[in-house]
């Protein structure tokens, strides 16, 4: 299978999911570290995720969401990188609070807009997600959804390692000034 | 060939362009970056993951202490001496320590680190208040400050713009905290204004002062959107020309700019207005909610800590008495604003009615500091969000309001309507 397909099974909210609660408030100051931010993320969306380790030990892969994923207005990364310990590959959702959309590319998880994919999926069902062909396929009963294509800056982010590196290198080389 | 908004105009100018069109990715300079005790110490430490010890220019990186500020914890302290020792470090020629602090999107503005035409950021969601001066403010986390902190620059995904032309005449005690809100009525908190840059015009919008500006353009991170900004006029060159940190030129959007969608509000129409407990948009006339108990009362935060805030509480509460039921606690925005407030006589009629007036910092706006609320409270705020937990206890109530309506409130024990004294 090609680094450009990624298959997994999904948690599908059943509602408005808020950055508040998928990083509770008794974690905000916590230094960003994936294994750490992971522990208790999504605590708040479900008493289920309520344990150390419960929403990572579930073993899902993606997250597929309706509106203004992540939002509320918080900025903290916590939210991505904790998603991204936690096993998380990619979100599809309707739309993406900015602030959290901007993290998730600085980071290179792939936050993808797709309509309505609430309505096709439930937890637990085997995805497969093809960057290539900018579709995502429920496996379970076989219907597929086009995604939005990520922007070339957000795969070239993503290939670096993230922003951090993707900016180091041009600092390194001396080409940082001519980002335009 | 379509001219653009005040919005795209500041993003093409500032990244090396004739134009640039919605939906576009773009690294623009960055004229300022603001940072803060809650997460200063991860913007640094991210700075040096970058390969850098030295930020792209010590004037042009802002320190501040708002959140922790007066420590009331151990742990507080400890940040707070670490977070000291880090801006030391960097030799930073802007700190604004507790002495001389604020919260720190007062303090951008009110010292002219924030100019129209130029695009700023800061590791606080609120940093869209910055528009009030025709600037383009944008929160962005600790990694993007980092990199806005080394390079001078950082990218942006062109938003599509929202006209909101506000006309007729503003009505006695009502303010710009009842237009946000109606506004957020109308266009619902989760979602509809996602990503957009969101643009205020007309006539009601040139009445306003700037700190009621201010109140407008920041509440639009609450409705979603990217930015929220108001075009220079002659009240923005009065109020930056003695504090500016660096020169500017009027800007505004062409008369053919391309809109998204623009909306009318006749501001005549709209009375003092509440947001009821835990969703920002389930918004009411206060008429609808007048004779609710409540037990505290806030007025402080980004939002609604200016002077001209505290001036009305004032002026509704000189020579009277908070109704022995309630707490009310007041957080001036700044030290500067805290000052202006002495002087001017309102502390005193504040403290003299019985409002407990606290040290500047965001207080208990975000929950972590002085002032929360506990279990059973129900508090009447001048701040910016009433999600369950925000400003401590997840069994506390939060109806968001002007500071006209909590202070008109808080002398009868329940919801009151100020137009009725």
């Amino acid at each position: 299978m090609s680094d450009k397909i990624i298959r997994g099974k999904c948690w599908v909210a059943s509602g408005y999911v808020m950055a508040y609660d998928i990083v509770v408030q008794k974690f905000w100051t916590d230094p960003i570290d994936k294994a750490l931010n992971s522990k208790f993320i999504m605590s708040g969306v479900s008493p289920e995720f309520d344990k150390e380790n419960a929403f990572k030990d579930a073993g899902y892969t993606f997250i597929v969401a309706g509106h203004n994923f992540a939002g509320g207005g918080k900025s903290i990364e916590h939210v991505v990188t904790g998603l991204m310990g936690a096993g998380i590959k990619a979100v599809f959702a309707d739309s993406f609070s900015r602030l959290q959309f901007r993290n998730a590319t600085n980071y290179g998880l792939p936050f993808i807009t797709v309509k309505d994919l609430v309505s096709i999926c439930q937890t637990g069902d085997e995805l497969e997600f093809n960057m290539e062909t900018n579709t995502v396929k429920n496996l379970r009963t076989g219907e597929t959804r086009e995604t939005a294509p990520l922007a070339p800056f957000v795969l070239e982010v993503a290939e670096a390692g993230g922003l951090v590196e993707f900016v180091k290198q041009k600092i390194a080389d001396g080409t940082a000034h001519m980002l335009r | 060939m379509a001219g653009m908004t005040i919005t795209e105009k500041i993003m093409a100018y500032n990244s090396g362009r004739d134009k640039v069109k919605p939906g576009e990715l773009v690294w623009t300079d960055v004229f300022s970056v603001m940072t803060m005790d809650y997460l200063g110490k991860s913007t640094f430490k991210s700075l040096h993951e970058l390969g850098k010890t030295e930020v792209f220019d010590r004037e042009r990186v802002i320190c501040v202490s708002d959140h922790l500020v007066p420590p009331p914890t151990p742990a507080f302290a400890t940040m707070l001496n670490e977070w000291r020792q880090v801006v030391k470090e960097h030799n930073i020629k802007y700190f604004y320590d507790l002495g001389r602090q604020g919260i720190a999107h007062q303090i951008m503005v009110e010292n002219g680190h924030v100019l129209p035409g130029k695009i700023s950021v800061g590791t606080d969601s609120h940093a869209n208040t910055y528009g009030a001066v025709g600037a383009v403010g944008n929160a962005v986390s600790v990694t993007d400050a980092a990199v806005a902190m080394a390079i001078g620059k950082c990218w942006f995904r062109v938003p599509e713009s929202v006209k909101f032309h506000i006309t007729g005449k503003w009505q006695p005690y009502v303010m710009a905290k009842d237009l946000s809100l109606h506004i957020m009525g109308m266009m619902h908190w989760n979602g509809h204004l996602i990503y957009k840059a969101l643009e205020y015009a007309g006539p009601a919008i040139e009445a306003l002062d700037i700190a009621g500006r201010m109140t407008l353009c920041n509440m639009t991170v609450d409705l979603g959107a990217k930015n929220g900004i108001i075009a220079p006029d002659q009240k923005t060159i009065d109020y930056l020309r003695p504090v500016q940190k660096g020169n500017w030129e009027m800007i505004a959007s062409d008369p053919d700019a391309h809109y998204d969608a623009v909306y009318e509000v006749d501001v005549t129409n709209i009375g003092p207005t509440v947001a009821l407990p835990d969703k920002l948009d389930n918004v009411v006339p206060v008429e609808k909610v007048v004779g609710r108990k409540f037990n505290k009362a806030f007025v402080g935060t980004c939002t609604n800590g200016r002077l001209e805030d505290i001036a009305v509480l004032s002026q509704i509460l000189k020579g009277k008495q908070v109704h022995p039921d309630v707490n009310f606690i007041l957080v001036p925005a700044s030290q500067q604003v805290y000052l202006d407030a002495l002087r001017a006589g309102y502390i005193t009629d504040l403290v003299e009615a019985g409002v407990a007036v606290d040290t500047p910092s965001c207080a208990s706006c975000a929950g972590i500091h002085t002032g929360v609320a506990g279990d059973g409270d129900i508090v009447l705020s001048a701040g910016n969000r009433n999600m369950k937990g925000r400003m401590g206890s997840k069994n506390a109530q939060i109806y968001l309001t002007s500071p006209a309506v909590v202070a008109a409130s808080a002398l009868s024990g329940v919801i009151s309507d100020p137009r009725l004294l």
